[in-house]
């Protein structure tokens, strides 16, 4: 049974010639209309995500996948097209910014695990094994502001992993800290799947798409280019780079 | 639908505790000596104004518990809508990155107000006893739903001008100066008595003003308003309650868009 499916979802950014963002600004361009650019930035997209299954998500900067994850995780709205959620999502989205600077790392592990949609209790009876997981328990107490952005991000993963809920939205993942990290959150990976969660992931690595998910898409220019298994995906990726490659060179090469 | 995404709809206690707990922290430092700063401005407020304007209305023997009830409940206004108002915005780093009701970020930033609020409703208890005017427990009834009312007021505000601000960020800026005129606009440091009769209408269509001048009847002068004035209050409150609330469902789907 699919968890999660996606219908021909299309959405698009409406980019302004001038950018007014007070009263003040558009009182004043009153009478100087805009020119509005249509970005589109997902076209039509659709597939689903079984039960148990890894998707991973592949694309070229700006090919929309970031989009779709914050449609998938109802973050944004589509324009156009249906998203249908049978499960909790755990969504984890540009890591490090979502932190409160003011808060410690316990505030904030308490916030974002209530916002995740971990009880209080939960995340106090886990807030150790976050902090150790994150490597931070002697900077529990300091201030977010104080960290740098890989501490930040590994805090982040801690979390998330932690406040799965049945599908875990990962965009980049594996992507943080050092050699040891990143093995150890291979290895909570591998025990989240083992124990039947879902999980979408965003890559750019196609090593990642093969090693951790069962099937993939490519998008492109908003639009699902390649649906298939992960190893084909991933494939079909390096040969779309290469073959982008070879184009900038031979446009930029002097005849 | 699964347990855990019908669990994931309803809003957890535990997240409207954090978000209380974590505004209060960041706020004050996350310590008490932080939030008697709070509170020692409208003090402050209330011990120099009444040091200016009590010679003014020197035959007013209610005048120094009237200005601290209308100041404690401005104070709400004020600080309660600014909070609200930028209340989006500046928790934009959630509303980006998970499913999470932004009505409940909104609601929840004006948790300090009304922290505030509940600890300047004992200091006019204390007030009003050390005057020799002990509340009445009606009056004191009548003051709590005043305070909702209010409460409402600020609700509804904070609804429709966060999403709002969201878009247009000076917007801050523009109630800042709103506010400053409608400290002299509500009754505050002069008694509605004083103008004509002819301006009252135009000085109750301002929220704060039927809000505070019910509550000084009510704890002061013990006299209660008419239903008249009840039901207008009340009219007022569901209407800036429902106002906000229709703007804020048109434009926070695609609030996260705007942060």
């Amino acid at each position: 049974m699919s968890l999660i499916e996606v219908d021909a979802v299309s959405k698009a950014f409406w980019i302004p010639s001038v950018h007014r963002e007070t009263v003040r600004e558009h009182l004043l361009g009153v009478f100087e209309p805009r020119r509005f650019e249509r970005l589109q930035v997902l076209d039509g997209v659709s597939f689903d995500v079984r039960r148990g299954e890894g998707l991973g998500i592949m694309g070229r900067n700006g090919s929309g996948k970031s989009t779709l994850l914050k449609i998938v995780s109802g973050v944004y709205l589509p324009d156009r097209g249906r998203v249908s959620t049978r499960a909790a999502i755990t969504p984890v989205l540009e890591l490090g910014v979502g932190w409160n600077p003011e808060l410690d790392a316990v505030d904030n592990v308490l916030l974002i695990g209530s916002v995740m949609g971990l009880t209080l209790k939960e995340i106090r009876a886990s807030l150790d094994e976050i902090l150790v997981f994150a490597e931070l328990e002697r900077f529990a107490n300091l201030k977010l502001k104080h960290y740098s952005s890989g501490m930040s991000e590994r805090l982040g993963y801690a979390v998330a992993f932690k406040a799965v809920r049945e599908v875990l939205v990962l965009d980049e993942i594996f992507a943080v800290g050092d050699a040891g990290f990143k093995a150890r959150c291979e290895r909570r990976y591998r025990e989240l799947r083992s124990l039947g969660h879902t999980a979408i992931i965003v890559s750019h690595d196609p090593r990642i798409i093969a090693t951790f998910c069962e099937r993939a898409l490519l998008l492109d220019g908003g639009r699902v280019m390649v649906e298939g298994t992960a190893r084909t995906v991933a494939d079909q990726y390096v040969a779309m780079l290469t073959q982008a490659s070879r184009e900038v060179s031979s446009a930029t090469s002097p005849s | 639908m699964t347990d855990g995404a019908l669990r994931a709809r309803l809003i957890p206690a535990g997240l409207v505790w954090t978000l209380v707990r974590t505004d209060f922290k960041a706020r004050y430092h996350g310590t008490i000596g932080g939030f008697v700063w709070a509170l020692l401005k409208p003090m402050s407020m209330f011990v120099v104004l009444m040091g200016v304007f009590s010679f003014l209305f020197a035959s007013n023997p209610t005048y120094k518990l009237n200005l601290i009830v209308g100041l404690f409940l401005w104070d709400f206004f004020a600080e309660g809508t600014k909070s609200g108002l930028t209340s989006l915005h500046a928790r934009g780093y959630l509303l980006t990155k998970a499913r999470v009701p932004p009505w409940v970020l909104v609601v929840t930033s004006i948790s300090n107000a009304v922290i505030t609020l509940a600890v300047f409703s004992v200091v006019i208890a204390i007030f009003l006893v050390g005057a020799s005017h002990p509340p009445t427990p009606a009056a004191l009834a009548a003051f709590g739903a005043y305070c909702v009312a209010m409460m409402a007021i600020v609700i509804g505000f904070s609804l429709g001008a966060s999403v709002l601000f969201l878009r247009y960020r000076d917007l801050n800026q523009v109630w800042e100066v709103v506010l400053q005129a409608g400290f002299f606009i509500a009754p505050i440091i002069y008694p509605l008595g004083i103008l004509p009769e002819r301006f009252h209408f135009y000085l109750y269509v301002w929220p704060p003003t039927p809000v505070i001048e019910f509550s000084r009847a009510a704890l002061v002068a013990g006299v209660m308003p008419t239903t008249r004035g009840h039901l207008y209050l009340a009219g007022d409150a569901v209407f800036c309650l429902l106002a906000g609330m229709v703007i804020f469902r048109l434009l926070s789907p695609r609030a996260a868009e705007y942060v």
